[in-house]
């Protein structure tokens, strides 16, 4: 031990300083003399790369719709591969985009909506990795038969940098720059594609953005030495997001079968166990595309890491079900272990619940391994971890419900029946929303027997990132396809964790220095997924048995049609029947067509932010079937929302549109909103009008303007939304198209759109506030919702999304200023509520003068609500200012009256002189309004 | 088009519509700002244009003029490097280190704005810059040392 004198203490990396400062470090960065850029056009089938359709579906590459790009230097095609050269990045980028492709018709691809139905219809080959004791004659005579399935989806390796590569193809040396972690495989298949000696070929491997397994690093090093083969100089290849999102080697979805149950004295009759595993190593890419190799799956054996549980159960058998990728597949960090594991440690909380022992003691039971006990124990006790042999109600705050669960895993890699990895168990602490179904990780206790760490600080590093990743996959990671292909090509449609959302995290490393060092790169991942389930079980008394736990699988598993405690006395049944959601409000392709979308549209940006997907039209509802009190109702909250004002035009039908909005960035014209069928929103299903209500896209896949304040109606219920839509199908069509924006560059752009989503929106629907009055949960659901107050009242930042920290501190509107709504007012007199009610009601306050400019029409409209919703908005506006009684309130008005009135009678603008203090504050609305745009 | 990056001024033959990203890294050859999504959905490409926090792969390169554009590299270096980066540097805060310019850039602009943020502001500020590697612990703690908060010492 003492022999060592660096190993075993933390020392900093010596890459950061560089990484920090912007030194040259990537792949990315790689920079060669005559350097030209290159973008890939990729094939319509998406992220499949098996079957007789890859690298023969190309018929034709229209040369001439690109010919106006300058510096265009190629267009290059072999295959289904095709590339496009230019001297410049930008313009190689519209090359790309611009490039006229045309495919044959789209093949008929395995339909993903129903991953458990596409993978046990997927063939297969038994593998049996062990059968112990009598396994069917022990589950027969099972007092407690137990049956369960458990689901992973399809998952992204998420590198942050999109893979690139340079190569540089010359007579004398072939050489490319990657950042592949192959890289002698690399090489042998760049050989085979260009047909030259693996000799000549010098790969110079650079670093580059994580990839937890694998990414197209790969494929992009393969995609660049074509292109610089056809042109002869060195051509830099970086590929999209989209490409990288739709064409990663995703982590397979798994499927696991679990059959089993527990003797009458609450001992494991037995365990049978199966697995269905379909990856590989996904071949590079350009040998498919090019025709080099046939594109037919091959099977690898890698479903069976982890496969057997890490318990000493009697009576054991465990069955790898060998198959080819369904989908473009490969590992991703934990590989099979990861699905595996989720299965073990679910199940055996399962048993212990029903034996009604604590969980751990249960495990310990039949846990053999002498440092697996230390582990378990270990974590046990920095945790606080208490036992709990049957499960007890949690005390509900409000609509959180807190829970803690436990799982422990050695990792098994390498070929089987392989070797240990480190020891991982956690201890995580969940708060679930029990009427959003939000699922929020907040504390884990993650301990690790590592052996001799040689850096312990990089061990750590490994722990905490393996925690955050694994929680982030385990809570909203989920692949979305359209017919097959992969449909999640950005951010926003396959989301990550972020800053806010992540749990606390306290890593527990167990001193082995005395032992051999072992891997630690993806230990730690392992038992996340089970822990947090266990822990949403312990919170709520549900199991949830597949991934990822968004808001609408956990309301699902709630309140949903199916039964979702476990039937422990019923008869066993078949898998493909038992525990499974009948799952319509996954987010997943297809889907949002259908009614279903409405609850997963309402929850989650998810999937339904692809800018790409529309929602069919349908034939304009039937307003009828809409009862005349849902139609009133909806009728005062438009004018709440005050849709008339601004989708009405001077003298115009009411909201038939075409009013113009003056913005920093332009101007936008507002949209027909009557039910027309071709000009307005008469097309319009309400899952599309929900949708553009909540996430400001629009039904054919647009986004929406961020004018259109989505953002607040986005906290609207899911009842008031659809008063709001059948009032507004109630109303005679109007035919009126909306005239095109003009808006100043970069905010005409899409992609700045979508990006504005991704950065400011939140779709979350309104929270009261517990320790609020109702009259005041009242007013901030009015005002922060429909009533969209803040949308003028707050500054926005230089993306025009408003700035959360200074929420109503102020912000302008068509050129007036909208005065602050909070104590930084600069109103001389303070806000009371009284005041606020009376302005909003009547449109004047005594003291704080009459609503002008675009506030007039805003409190028109304000005048259906009835009035205990104004009084509510006005207790909630008025919660913002710092109370003053009403005699202090008049004697600072008349203070103030005496010192504004020579002021206003010296000022050359037309005042209202019986009432001095309102012209003082109108006077400084006035300064504003002189120097903004007129209301028109 | 005349940039002012880093200080200095550039006269750039690009169109002006060329994403501002794209004149950093090739004309100027210039390494901090990543692709990470072309979207500005991910932050890699961050870069402070007249001190704010902005996503040079959205953002057109005539939008840019007459403003001064700051780089990770005109922060500091190695040898002199801004109190961000220093703060980064210090608490190890990157595995891949992708994302560490959109990280240390946006922490930046927040000092900028709010010298002494709350941990609340960090996690606030940082919402929208996305970390795969989950060193979203280190970055937090680089960002409170760069805000002068005292750390708790680790194990």
């Amino acid at each position: 031990m003492s022999a060592y004198s660096v190993v075993g203490k933390s020392v900093p990396r010596v890459d950061l300083p560089a990484k920090a400062t912007g030194e040259l470090v990537y792949v990315h960065d790689v920079r060669v003399p005559g350097m030209l850029h290159g973008r890939v056009v990729r094939p319509p089938y998406a992220g499949v790369d098996a079957g007789p359709f890859v690298g023969t579906s190309l018929i034709a590459v229209d040369e001439a719709s690109v010919h106006d790009i300058p510096g265009l230097v190629a267009v290059v095609r072999i295959g289904d591969f095709i590339g496009v050269v230019a001297e410049r990045e930008e313009n190689a980028i519209k090359a790309a985009a611009q490039l006229k492709v045309s495919w044959k018709p789209g093949p008929d691809l395995t339909d993903l909506s129903d991953i458990e139905q596409a993978l046990r219809a997927s063939p297969s080959t038994p593998r049996q990795l062990i059968d112990k004791g009598d396994v069917d004659a022990a589950i027969k005579a099972a007092a407690k038969p137990m049956q369960r399935t458990y689901i992973w989806p399809y998952q992204m390796h998420g590198s942050i940098g999109p893979s690139c590569a340079v190569a540089d193809y010359g007579e004398d040396a072939i050489r490319v720059w990657s950042g592949t972690q192959n890289p002698h495989i690399l090489r042998g298949d760049l050989a085979l594609l260009i047909q030259r000696p693996e000799s000549e070929i010098d790969v110079i491997r650079m670093e580059a953005a994580g990839c937890y397994g694998r990414n197209c690093a790969d494929d992009v090093t393969a995609d660049a030495l074509l292109l610089s083969r056809a042109v002869g100089r060195p051509v830099r290849v970086q590929l999209t997001r989209e490409q990288e999102h739709a064409w990663e080697p995703k982590g397979t979805a798994q499927l696991m079968d679990v059959n089993g149950g527990l003797n009458a004295d609450g001992s494991v009759a037995g365990y049978d166990f199966a697995t269905r595993y379909p990856s590989n190593g996904a071949p590079t890419l350009a040998l498919l595309l090019t025709g080099r190799i046939a594109p037919e799956a091959a099977v690898f054996e890698m479903g069976d890491r982890t496969a057997i549980p890490p318990y000493d159960y009697e009576n054991m058998r465990v069955i790898a079900n060998d198959m080819p990728p369904i989908v473009r597949a490969s590992w991703f960090r934990g590989v099979s272990a990861l699905p595996n594991t989720f299965a073990h440690e679910s199940y055996i909380d399962e048993l212990a619940a029903e034996a009604e022992v604590d969980p751990i003691e249960y495990r310990l039971r039949y846990l053999k391994d002498k440092r697996a006990i230390d582990l378990v124990n270990a974590v046990a006790e920095r945790a606080g971890w208490t036992p709990r042999p049957i499960r007890q109600e949690p005390e509900a705050e409000g609509d959180i419900v807190r829970g803690r669960g436990f799982a422990y895993a050695l990792y098994v890699h390498s070929k089987f029946p392989g070797y240990g990895a480190a020891w991982s168990a956690w201890i995580a602490d969940v708060a679930v929303n029990k009427a959003t179904g939000d699922v929020s990780v907040t504390r884990v206790v993650a301990g690790q027997d590592s052996g001799l760490m040689i850096n312990p600080d990089g061990v750590r590093h490994q722990i905490e990132g393996n925690v955050i990743q694994s929680t982030s996959r385990a809570l909203m990671e989920e692949v979305s396809f359209e017919r097959g292909a992969v449909a999640a090509r950005e951010w926003g449609a396959y989301p990550i964790i972020k800053f806010p959302e992540l749990p606390k995290i306290d890593v527990l490393m167990l001193p082995r220095q005395d032992q051999p060092p072992l891997g630690v790169g993806e230990s730690a991942s392992v038992p996340s997924a089970a822990a947090i389930a266990n822990a949403i079980y312990d919170a709520t008394g549900v199991r949830f048995r597949e991934l990822p736990f968004t808001p609408e699988r956990i309301l699902k598993g709630l309140h949903g049609e199916q039964p979702a405690a476990p039937a422990s006395l019923a008869p066993p049944v078949q898998p493909a029947d038992l525990n499974r959601w009948q799952n319509p409000l996954a987010k997943r392709g297809g889907m949002l067509a259908g009614i279903a979308a409405l609850f997963a549209a309402a929850i989650g940006i998810g999937a339904a932010a692809l800018p790409w997907r529309a929602i069919a039209p349908i034939a304009r509802p039937d307003a009828s079937v809409y009862s005349a009190a849902t139609i009133a109702r909806g009728k005062e909250l438009a004018a709440l929302g005050a849709c008339a004002v601004c989708h009405t035009s001077e003298h115009g039908v009411a909201n038939a549109g075409g009013r113009p909005l003056e913005t920093p960035f332009g101007t936008i014209y507002t949209t027909n909103i009557t039910p027309d069928v071709d000009t307005g929103i008469g097309a319009w299903s309400y899952p599309a009008f929900e949708r553009a209500m909540r996430e400001g896209i629009h039904r054919d896949g647009r986004h929406l303007y961020p004018a259109f304040p989505y953002t607040h109606f986005a906290r609207t219920s899911d009842a008031d939304l659809q008063a709001l839509y059948a009032y507004l199908m109630a109303q005679a069509p109007v035919r009126a198209a909306t005239p095109a924006n003009a808006l100043a560059f970069p905010f005409n752009l899409r992609p700045l759109l979508a990006g504005w989503n991704a950065l400011f929106h939140q779709p979350q629907i309104f929270q009261p506030d517990p320790s609020k009055s109702a009259t005041w949960n009242r007013g901030a659901y009015l005002i922060e919702g429909l009533g969209h107050c803040s949308a003028c009242h707050s500054p926005r930042n230089a993306l025009g999304a408003e700035r959360q920290a200074a929420y109503l501190a102020g912000g302008f509107a068509e050129g007036w200023e909208a005065p602050a709504l909070t104590s930084l007012s600069k109103a001389p007199v303070p806000w009371s509520e009284d005041e606020l009610y009376a302005y909003l009601r009547t449109g004047e306050s005594r003291l704080h003068g009459v609503a002008a400019g675009p506030m007039a029409p805003v409190v028109r409209e304000l005048a259906a609500l009835p009035d205990q919703d104004i009084r509510a908005m006005a207790v909630y506006l008025a919660s913002f200012n710092t109370p003053v009684d009403r005699s202090a309130h008049d004697a600072l008005a008349a203070r103030l009256e005496t010192t504004t009135t020579a002021t206003t009678a010296a000022s050359a603008a037309p005042a209202s002189t019986k009432a001095p203090v309102r012209s003082a504050m109108r006077s400084a609305a006035r300064r504003c309004s002189a120097a903004g745009r007129r209301w028109r | 088009m005349r940039l002012t990056v880093n200080g200095r001024n550039h006269d750039v033959d690009a169109a002006p519509d060329t994403a501002l990203l794209y004149v950093l890294r090739n004309d100027l050859a210039l390494n901090g700002p990543k692709y990470g999504c072309g979207l500005g959905e991910c932050g890699a490409c961050a870069v402070l244009i007249d001190g704010v926090a902005a996503r040079a792969c959205v953002i057109p390169i005539e939008g840019c003029a007459g403003r001064s554009i700051v780089t990770l590299e005109g922060l500091g270096t190695r040898e002199h490097p801004d109190p961000v980066q220093d703060a980064f540097i210090r608490e190890q805060a990157a595995q891949c280190g992708y994302c560490l310019n959109g990280m240390i850039i946006t922490t930046k602009a927040l000092l900028t704005r709010n010298p002494s943020p709350s941990e609340h502001e960090v996690l606030e500020a940082l919402r929208y810059n996305l970390c795969r590697c989950g060193a979203h612990i280190e970055i937090i703690r680089a960002a409170m040392r760069a805000a002068g908060h005292a750390l708790e010492a680790r194990d």
